[in-house]
């Protein structure tokens, strides 16, 4: 009896060494089957911190806007005093009033919005009023404590505007819907669906360069000119808050 | 204090046409729309008043809605005065129900009218360059602005009717047609 369990436990399974054993070659196995790949992954989790193109990323972008922000004050020094020498509207950030919306009318035939700043605050007829996107309008008429401020949807607006990768001015008319037209007296124009469309560089009327919408779908069936509609980047029928531009004359 | 306020509720609610118009209160219109306030107004008075009334109250809504807007090539105008003048020839009828329901239709028809004309002078400006498929959203406001308007219209006409009535003789004030 004795004999038989002696025989029994001198098997190679019973020996906890053979299956460490068993263990690390069906792992190298699977390290030469995938190539290393395991090893690999691993390396890219532990050297990651220590990528040196990571850190060298962060440094060319930091140098890069700083680039950036001293060529943008260098052109706007520029663009002021081109603009000073041709007699054309400035824009400054430092003339901006924040007013709220009181009353809005963005639907149907009437489009405009009533804000809490009037001839009081000094808020001008003509200043631009302008929404996180950009253009919503212009300011028509001024009471004491508000102003009416017609939307770019309005069918009594008429904005000149610039169509920047084309390099051409137009015409936004407002026809009482959500996308005005943008006219463009050249039937020759090369605009397309998604160009950007901002106000005229070269208009007495509003600041310039102001974002205002990109263009929708052409129509090209006129015969002397080109017509697009505009999708307007500010909505106003969810802007509470807006910023008035006032004039410099 | 009480009597005076009741007698001069008519101005009141005149005073408050302008308001609500401006109010624009967002959740209860539809595609952006609102119901043509004014008329809600225009249609009790003109019925009590009559036709002359009513176009002149037409005229003075007319003139106030206008310079609450600040469109001024078109105006909200002749609209108003031949809903008031057309309001004005409009018998109150004896049974409540049906009363409620005209004012629903009455309401559409010069929404309609109103909406139409405001519309006309939009395309008579706009027709040299205009593509006819530019303009159905504008029919669009016109058919939501109907809708809203027939809605609302037996609610706040029928009341309003119920408010003008009993003072009929002593609107004075208003009262452009009697001798």
């Amino acid at each position: 009896m004795l004999d038989i369990r002696r025989i029994s436990t001198s098997r190679w399974w019973h020996k906890k060494k053979n299956w460490i054993f068993f263990g690390i070659f069906l792992f190298l196995f699977f390290v030469r089957i995938s190539k290393g790949s395991l090893y690999k992954d691993f390396y890219y989790l532990v050297s990651k911190p220590f990528w040196p193109g990571q850190f060298q990323k962060e440094i060319i972008l930091k140098s890069k806007d700083q680039e950036s922000s001293i060529k943008i004050n260098l052109l706007e020094n520029d663009n002021s005093r081109l603009r000073e020498i041709l007699y054309l509207q400035e824009s400054s950030n430092e003339d901006n009033m924040s007013a709220a919306v009181i009353s809005r009318k963005t639907g149907g035939w009437w489009r405009q919005i009533i804000l809490n700043k009037g001839i009081k605050d000094g808020v001008e007829v003509g200043s631009a009023v302008i929404g996180p996107g950009g253009l919503l309008g212009r300011v028509k008429n001024t009471s004491l404590f508000t102003s009416s401020a017609i939307l770019l949807t309005s069918p009594e607006s008429k904005v000149g505007v610039w169509v920047d990768r084309i390099q051409i001015n137009g015409l936004l008319v407002g026809t009482g819907t959500d996308t005005p037209i943008l006219k463009l007296y050249s039937k020759d124009a090369d605009i397309k669906v998604g160009d950007f469309v901002s106000s005229s560089p070269a208009s007495t009327l509003l600041p310039p360069n102001i974002p205002i919408g990109i263009v929708q779908s052409v129509d090209d069936s006129f015969k002397a000119r080109k017509t697009a509609k505009i999708l307007l980047l500010a909505k106003p029928h969810v802007i509470d808050w807006v910023q008035i531009l006032k004039l410099e004359r | 204090m009480n009597k005076y306020f009741k007698k001069n509720l008519s101005i009141i609610f005149f005073i408050l046409i302008p308001i609500v118009f401006l109010w624009h209160p967002n959740w209860l219109g539809f595609l952006g729309i609102q119901p043509y306030w004014p008329l809600f107004w225009l249609l009790p008075w003109s019925m009590i008043n009559g036709s002359i009334n009513g176009l002149i109250l037409g005229l003075f809504l007319g003139l106030i809605l206008d310079s609450v807007t600040i469109d001024n090539n078109f105006t909200q105008i002749p609209g108003l005065i031949l809903c008031g003048a057309w309001f004005g020839q409009i018998k109150i009828h004896s049974d409540i129900l049906v009363g409620h329901f005209r004012y629903g239709l009455i309401c559409s028809f010069g929404s309609f009218l109103c909406g139409s004309l405001y519309f006309l002078q939009i395309l008579l400006k706009n027709y040299s360059d205009s593509n006819p498929l530019l303009f159905i959203p504008s029919i669009q406001n016109i058919v939501a602005e109907v809708f809203l308007t027939g809605f609302f219209a037996p609610l706040i006409c029928s009341q309003l009717l119920r408010i003008f009535k009993p003072f009929r003789e002593k609107t004075i004030l208003f009262n452009f047609a009697k001798k």
